[in-house]
């Protein structure tokens, strides 16, 4: 590494190395059976050099010196225009917890016990279901430093638990999937939660019904809010986007954009969330920050790079991996709750449908935040009711639109793979097909 | 490959354990280069090396994948360890061997004899024929070469060598008309041939024209509708409605899913022919050996509308007792290799597209494709550009749509195919994290008479 240092001091005037490794563990379940058992260890390094405003990266799990350095120079040709300043080390009072040396310590046999217990709980419910899951665990370390004397190393544990349950009666396949992921081992109250999360929804997804007529109220859980919404409408709070006017929101803080009722913040500072951080992966210190308040545009997430493009503060957003250039990431993205007990919402309802799984979304243009997908998995409300399944339907519209006027939001939040916590919503400004 | 890590290669598969070993060494270089907006975004290059050991035992697989190849021994080790703790019953592989072989890459172009200055001369040129015409607001563009070595080794005696050049490219145009933001673009690749990068002004400056009319197209309203696709996204669709359905890991352990799709079973009408094959040459799915060191094939997956074979790895081809079609596939070394599909076609019928045209009284065109997506028997996938069919004429342009079917229904719903196949390799395909994998789709013009379709 000190050849590799020396030769970016003199070549640069600013100059970024970054190296990380982890190891990483998984157990995996299919139809029901143990079927593979893996470990995966990797590393690699990536650097940075600004010269003037002239920027040049390169990244590599090889680690011959002189090679690197040769691809280095060749690059260095052909640089991107970023008139970047890397950050010096700014000392953070509160850390955020990252770290628990336990994780990645449980052994193979009890994580294969966790997945057998919630599968048996599956079929004795459901004897003809065909459970595929899995267990990950993964213990990383990275290494960030730069030309400013900042040197920062991260420890990180994750682990993360999934089930997908099939259920086929004739030609009907439903597939229902949920996973839960933390920093700490994913409990047994964790993974009784998610099992009988599976369980509900099986058991409501027996009868299948004909859907609604386009027009309807819809009710998003909070895992079809974010695949359907959310996710499109976070495209445009994204600094590249909003710093290149390839956003709607560029130039409009400030302005109203979505319902009032709303409010969405990005926290990165969740104790064992992994999406949490101390500093971003260019070393800026992270902290919550809102990008909606009450319906009005607060801020997009953004880098160094996008926050100079578009004269901003950087939100110490940067997100990297080895192969990549830092780019503008999300970390825990937070919708505050309603008043409404969801309870109360589904009872108002004469007919509508209750959406918590999409198949497809996130395929068209994000950019004006579009969407259209298959409802994979959606339940049909009537006076009141959840009554069956729906299928063969589709869900369109536009997330800016739907979010426009909203009918309700929960009290109930739930948290969505660990790192997204979301209420339920009901709109009607959606479009139904079948 | 040097003489110490063949040795290390051959000294790792000596060691005690499991029922079937092999290792999997590679070394790749790649080279990427993005524009987004106005400007150049990244250019990279990145090389990399690393291995995995992959063990049967007790009918499931421990698997260990490492960076440092001097690891391999102690990798190995891990892997049979990992197996041990399987608890199923064990099926016999077929004992196949190709012995030692060694593949060079197909190289027509190779993207390594082009210096990086005449790279970056041709993505500059085609940015500014993008950049600061009316209503656009910038451009997308993503190239990529990649070469892999890939050396596979096994208990049962292969020793095979296989290299592999990709290109991939992707433009597109973004427009707005200051409040929407609109994209027109499209995809190519090649297995080795750097020249698919050359002379795109005509397809870049219709790229942009494209962009701009679509700010005033309409958007349509969702409901079921006469669709006729064109090859490229008639590609996607039998990638998508049929393709990962014949994959045999979703059916293997499936009793329910095996009844469904028990060879014979109609699927479509009688001129409805489906393919897959690696050993189609010459494309980014083509390949001579999988990586489980099973030679490649061509098979056919539905003749004349009945369901007739399925892709299989060692694994799935042994449980089901059918023939090994070489479909095991790994994007790397980091992961195992699952069933994939390789060069995916609809095959020609006899049809003329003007007659299929000319017979479609309402409908909608749909062409190029943004993504595409299956959970088993449903499946979407998307157009990048979108017209209206009246009386037999292609009308208006309207906004991009998604289009929702199901695996029972919307292949019978084909009642048009073309005689004029042609095969994109643009795309890559994503399964099990494993993302994106070289494939190519091909099929002449089909026409579906009932589809679900929505806007975006």
């Amino acid at each position: 590494m000190k050849k590799i240092k020396d030769y970016l001091s003199g070549k640069f005037d600013q100059y970024e190395i970054y190296s990380a490794q982890s190891n990483s563990r998984s157990i995996s379940f299919e139809s029901n059976e143990l079927k593979e058992i893996s470990s995966k260890q990797s590393q690699g390094t990536a650097i940075r050099g600004v010269k003037k405003s002239d920027l040049t990266f390169a990244s590599t799990s090889n680690t011959n010196p002189d090679k690197f350095i040769n691809v280095v120079e060749e690059l260095s040709e052909y640089p991107i225009f970023a008139p970047i300043n890397f950050p010096g080390y700014s000392k953070k009072e509160k850390q955020v917890k990252l770290y628990s040396k336990d994780t990645y310590k449980f052994p193979n046999d009890y994580l294969i016990d966790q997945i057998k217990l919630s599968r048996d709980k599956i079929l004795k419910l459901f004897p003809e279901a065909l459970c595929d899951s899995g267990f990950n665990l993964i213990e990383s370390e990275s290494k960030l430093e730069n030309s400013s004397d900042l040197e920062i190393i991260t420890k990180q544990s994750y682990s993360g638990f999934y089930i997908s349950v099939q259920v086929i009666n004739n030609k009907d396949m439903l597939n229902i999937y949920d996973g839960y992921s933390s920093s700490l081992i994913i409990n047994k109250d964790q993974i009784t939660m998610i099992t009988e999360k599976i369980i509900k929804y099986l058991k409501l997804g027996e009868k299948i019904v004909e859907p609604p007529k386009n027009g309807c109220p819809v009710v998003f859980t909070p895992s079809g809010l974010l695949q359907s919404i959310i996710s499109p409408l976070l495209v445009s709070f994204n600094g590249s986007n909003i710093a290149k006017n390839l956003s709607k929101l560029s130039n409009k803080e400030n302005n109203k954009i979505i319902d009032e009722k709303i409010s969405i913040y990005d926290n990165p500072s969740i104790d064992y969330s992994p999406a949490s951080k101390n500093y971003d992966d260019e070393g800026v210190p992270s902290d919550k920050f809102d990008l909606v308040k009450d319906g009005k545009f607060i801020s997009g997430y953004y880098d160094l790079k996008s926050s100079k493009e578009a004269k901003k503060q950087t939100t110490g957003s940067a997100g990297r991996s080895i192969n990549s250039q830092p780019m503008p990431t999300t970390s825990n993205i937070i919708m505050a709750k309603g008043k409404d007990k969801l309870d109360n919402i589904i009872k108002s309802i004469d007919d509508g449908i209750l959406i918590d799984s999409l198949l497809g979304a996130g395929q068209g243009n994000e950019l004006s935040g579009d969407f259209s997908a298959n409802i994979s998995l959606g339940y049909r409300i009537k006076n009141g009711k959840l009554i069956g399944r729906i299928k063969n339907t589709m869900l369109s519209g536009n997330a800016f639109d739907a979010l426009s006027k909203i009918n309700h939001l929960s009290l109930e939040t739930e948290n969505i793979f660990g790192t997204i916590n979301l209420p339920y919503l009901c709109t009607n400004n959606v479009e139904i097909s079948s | 490959m040097q003489k110490d890590i063949k040795n290390i290669i051959s000294d790792s598969l000596k060691i005690n354990g499991g029922e079937y070993k092999e290792i999997r060494i590679e070394e790749n270089n790649s080279t990427r280069i993005t524009y987004k907006g106005n400007s150049r975004e990244n250019i990279s290059i990145n090389s990399g090396i690393g291995g995995c050991a992959r063990v049967y035992s007790n009918g499931g697989w421990g698997f260990s994948s490492f960076n440092d190849i001097y690891e391999s021994k102690n990798k190995m080790s891990e892997a049979i360890n990992l197996s041990k703790l399987n608890t199923g019953k064990s099926i016999n592989f077929e004992k196949n061997s190709a012995g030692k072989i060694s593949i060079p890459a197909r190289s027509i172009k190779n993207p390594k004899n082009i210096s990086l200055n005449e790279k970056i001369n041709i993505l500059e040129h085609y940015k500014d024929l993008i950049v600061n015409k009316k209503n656009i607001n910038g451009c997308d563009i993503s190239y990529g070469d990649l070469e892999r070595r890939v050396i596979f080794t096994d208990t049962l005696g292969n020793e095979i060598e296989q290299s592999f050049i990709h290109v991939i490219l992707r433009i597109s145009a973004n427009s707005t008309d200051g409040n929407e933001m609109l994209q027109s673009g499209f995809s190519i690749g090649s297995l080795g041939d750097f020249s698919i990068v050359e002379n795109l002004d005509k397809e870049v400056k219709e790229c942009v024209m494209k962009a701009q009319n679509l700010i005033n197209a309409e958007k349509i309203e969702g409901k079921e509708s006469t669709v006729i696709l064109d090859q490229i996204l008639a590609g996607v669709f039998v990638h998508e409605a049929f393709g990962h359905l014949s994959e045999a890991d979703n059916v293997y352990e499936n009793e329910r899913l095996k009844k469904i799709l028990k060879l014979g079973t109609k699927f479509g009408n009688k001129d409805l022919n489906i393919t897959d094959g690696a050993k189609i040459p010459n494309l980014r799915g083509s390949y001579d050996f999988d990586d489980e060191g099973t030679p490649s094939t061509k098979t056919p997956l539905i003749r004349d509308g009945e369901l007739v074979g399925r892709l299989h790895s060692k694994e799935t081809a042994s449980k089901m007792n059918e023939k090994n079609t070489g479909n095991a596939r790994a994007i790397s070394y980091s992961y195992p290799p699952i069933v994939r599909m390789t060069n995916t076609i609809i095959e020609n019928s006899n049809n003329n597209i003007r007659d299929i045209l000319k017979d479609t009284k309402d409908g909608l065109y749909v062409k190029n494709w943004y993504g595409g997506m299956t959970q088993h028997e449903m499946f979407t996938f998307s157009s990048a550009e979108t017209y209206k069919i009246e009386n037999g004429e292609i009308k208006e342009t309207l906004r991009p749509v998604k289009l929702s079917g199901n695996l029972f229904n919307t292949l019978k719903n084909i009642d048009g195919i073309a005689n004029d196949l042609l095969i994109n390799q643009g795309g890559g395909c994503g399964k099990g994290g494993q993302m994106p994998l070289p494939v190519s789709n091909g099929s002449p013009h089909i026409r579906i008479n009932s589809c679900l379709v929505s806007s975006g």
